[in-house]
């Protein structure tokens, strides 16, 4: 009896938690419907059905202002990549909010914007400080490296290979890391939840 | 249900990342709750935080995620050092952010507050991995390893062969050119394994190595005394190799990093005959040494090739880096004495000694400090290189062979063609003693017996040392007159040692001559002096012919021939 009062508690538990949790931007770090500028909407911040702004490559339905941002990068002896650039893709629209340069509620042709991203989020507009991102993360590279798993091979806690389960085009962009719409809901918006590490280690072979 | 099955797959990823054997997971560098060490977090779970931050890292590479250590180290420093040693940069200073026991381990920036650490530990516990802000007792980091050092120094490798395990960061050596603070695969850290000094010798090369007994020797430790090798697994000499002496941490010899500041000591556990066969230690208890134990760091390297301060040390006449157990015939050095600094018979320094005696010279000859002369003579000299020219009128047989033709009283298989070595009369005492002048029950460290009192009644053991080259019999009974009033009567008749009348070394031909001074005579002046007309002197007339002015035991000779 008490073991079967414990197995049902343990469902209860297991349902409440897939119910309950908080996966999905909504509630998360990335909705601001509830700031008090710009929108009540959620998407709003970033996308629009109509007339986005496809400049920036494979950009999806953008509405926010881009960053016009030089940056700093990254540099290093031990860096192998020849490929690192300037923030391209994806890693450019984090950018646009975090580099701190760009209002937040510069969405939908609106400029002018007061609010900018404030502490640790806000990344500045050098990323010599910073994990680099775009850049080509190949099996070439692994190998130059000897210190990195080989993309095209290793699997990842979600269950396919990097390449395939975080890299975009074939680069580690801050969407490789970061999932921006919180779908696993894990802290700071991580893909993989870096309890050990688990994160890092993917990609590190240390 | 997706997300069960994903929270499995990492457990199970997260366990195979776990049996890596060579990870830092399972190496003391985890210092997360995971970790297998005795430093561990309470409940911090991410093992990279401790080192790395993905964003705002300071300082920036390699994404460093801990506060900067203040550069106020005390460094390294010797005078065989040929590179200019800055306070630590680079990564090395990553390193030392948690080895100079300054910094709370759990301090990162990332975290607003420090990650707590079981046990209570803040900073890096004392021992061997907490290298403090004196930095002057371990191997220098951060200088420039380039071909002009290698050049300037001449036992260096050229750092383009450190294509392999060791590499250099911007062209400096650093804590990661030995140590991979990422895989434990070799013991601390190291980027190969030390057996043998492999690591070591990517970039030491040390002339003689090769062929250098602490290279070659297979010996292991018998157990007693103290433990030779503390700080390596390894079990035998020639695994050991460079660790048999040297520390590259916390030595507390601090100049090259010795095992220990007191020289001798680096030598001992060895050569206590728990190691090496022969026990060198013991002698230096004898009441006669070089007594090395006496001085400290008053021995340099790099001091003049004449010693200018009184003092001796293993490392005066051994290199430890070249010694062996090949033989030589005299006056060649033998494998014991291979590479090591000396002073030539012109008194010249020279970097190599070729002959035994060259090293001798260095103390004993023309340096300003040396020991003086345990008999009074009428002609005084102790500058045993003056004393053993080959151009005296007469001398011991060290530099070349005698002038005399007629010494019958040597033993088989000497001649008068023979050559010796200092080392044949100045030796430790005792039938199975290790070669060379270490210690000695006898004055002046001689091998055997030599008696020099006046009144000394004669034996074969009160003369012991003369008497192992020279014939007792002969000496005594032989070539008619001369063997019975002169060795005879003397000797034995009169009690007079050998040290009356013949100064063993030589006389200087810038004193004596080939008519007073031939036959080592040189009179002792605290037993024979002046005749009354205030003559001391040997003349010589021939073969086994001569005759003396002196008044010796009340006996006026003016002259007596013979």
């Amino acid at each position: 009896m008490k073991k079967q009062t414990l197995l049902i508690s343990m469902c209860l538990f297991g349902i409440g938690q897939i119910i309950f949790a908080q996966t999905g931007i909504t509630g998360s770090a990335h909705d601001f419907s509830g700031q008090g500028w710009g929108t009540t909407e959620i998407c709003e911040p970033c996308h629009t059905p109509h007339n986005s702004d496809a400049s920036i490559q494979n950009a999806p339905l953008w509405n926010h202002q881009s960053t016009t941002t030089v940056f700093t990068l990254y540099s290093s002896s031990t860096l192998n990549t020849t490929t690192l650039t300037q923030p391209d893709a994806s890693s450019k629209l984090c950018l646009s909010c975090h580099d701190g340069t760009v209002a937040l509620e510069n969405f939908g042709g609106t400029t002018g914007g007061t609010h900018f991203i404030t502490g640790g989020n806000n990344l500045g507009t050098s990323l010599a400080d910073d994990h680099p991102v775009s850049f080509t993360y190949n099996t070439a590279l692994s190998t130059a490296d000897g210190g990195l798993f080989d993309p095209a091979t290793h699997i990842t806690s979600l269950g396919g290979t990097i390449n395939n389960d975080l890299l975009i085009g074939g680069k580690l962009q801050c969407a490789s890391c970061h999932d921006v719409h919180n779908s696993y809901n894990n802290a700071s918006l991580l893909k993989i939840g870096n309890n050990a590490s688990v994160l890092c280690l993917t990609c590190h072979n240390k | 249900m997706v997300k069960s099955i994903i929270k499995i797959f990492s457990i199970l990823l997260f366990i195979t990342f776990c049996t890596r054997a060579q990870s830092i997971i399972n190496s003391k560098h985890n210092l997360s709750v995971s970790g297998p060490g005795t430093i561990k977090a309470s409940s911090e779970s991410e093992i990279c935080i401790f080192c790395h931050t993905p964003h705002n890292s300071s300082p920036q590479k390699p994404l460093w995620n801990r506060q900067d250590p203040a550069s106020n180290y005390t460094l390294y420093t010797s005078t065989t050092t040929d590179v200019t040693i800055g306070q630590p940069d680079g990564s090395s200073v990553l390193c030392l952010s948690c080895h100079d026991g300054t910094i709370a381990l759990g301090n990162v920036l990332s975290r607003t507050t420090p990650i707590q650490m079981t046990g209570g530990v803040t900073t890096m516990p004392p021992g061997n991995t907490n290298l403090t802000k004196d930095i002057s007792n371990d191997h220098p980091v951060s200088f420039i390893y380039n071909s002009t050092l290698v050049t300037v120094d001449g036992q260096l490798k050229d750092p383009v062969s450190l294509t392999g395990p060791v590499k250099l960061e911007n062209q400096k050596m650093q804590c990661i050119s030995c140590h991979d603070p990422h895989q434990n695969v070799f013991n601390d850290f190291l980027v190969a394994s030390n057996e043998y000094s492999i690591l070591c010798q990517y970039c030491h090369d040390r002339t003689y190595w090769s062929s250098s007994s602490h290279n070659l020797s297979n010996s292991t430790w018998n157990g007693s005394g103290t433990d030779p090798w503390p700080h390596t697994e390894f079990t035998s000499v020639s695994r050991n190799a460079c660790e048999n002496c040297h520390n590259p941490h916390n030595a507390d010899g601090k100049k090259r990093l010795r095992n220990y500041q007191q020289e001798e000591n680096n030598c001992y556990n060895c050569h206590n005959s728990n190691v090496a066969a022969k026990n060198i230690q013991t002698q230096f208890a004898k009441l006669y040494k070089h007594n090395v134990a006496g001085y400290l760091e008053v021995h340099d390297p790099e001091e003049p090739g004449i010693v200018l301060t009184k003092h001796v040390e293993c490392e005066d006449c051994h290199n430890s880096h070249a010694s062996n157990n090949q033989t030589a015939s005299p006056p060649d050095v033998n494998g014991f004495l291979i590479g090591v600094k000396g002073v030539n018979t012109n008194g010249t320094p020279v970097i190599i000694s070729q002959y035994e005696y060259e090293v001798c010279y260095r103390c004993h000859a023309d340096s300003p400090d040396k020991p003086g002369s345990p008999t009074v003579r009428q002609i005084a000299q102790n500058n045993v290189r003056l004393e053993f020219d080959l151009g005296n009128p007469s001398f011991h047989p060290v530099e070349g062979a005698g002038v005399n033709p007629n010494v019958p009283s040597l033993i088989s298989p000497l001649t008068v063609s023979s050559k010796i070595y200092c080392s044949d009369c100045h030796a430790s005492d005792g039938t199975n003693s290790p070669a060379g002048p270490h210690g000695s029950i006898y004055p002046q460290i001689l091998k055997m017996q030599y008696l020099k009192l006046d009144n000394t009644p004669e034996s074969a053991a009160a003369y012991a040392l003369c008497y192992s080259c020279h014939n007792r019999n002969t000496i005594l009974n032989s070539n008619g007159s001369f063997g019975q009033n002169v060795h005879r009567k003397h000797i034995v008749g009169e009690d007079t040692p050998c040290n009356a009348c013949h100064d063993p070394h030589g006389i200087s031909s810038s004193q004596g001559n080939t008519t007073n001074n031939t036959h080592l005579i040189n009179f002792n002046t605290a037993i024979v002096q002046p005749d009354n007309q205030g003559r001391l002197r040997f003349e010589d007339s021939g073969t086994f012919h001569g005759r003396c002015y002196l008044i010796c035991h009340g006996e006026s000779h003016n002259p007596k021939s013979y």
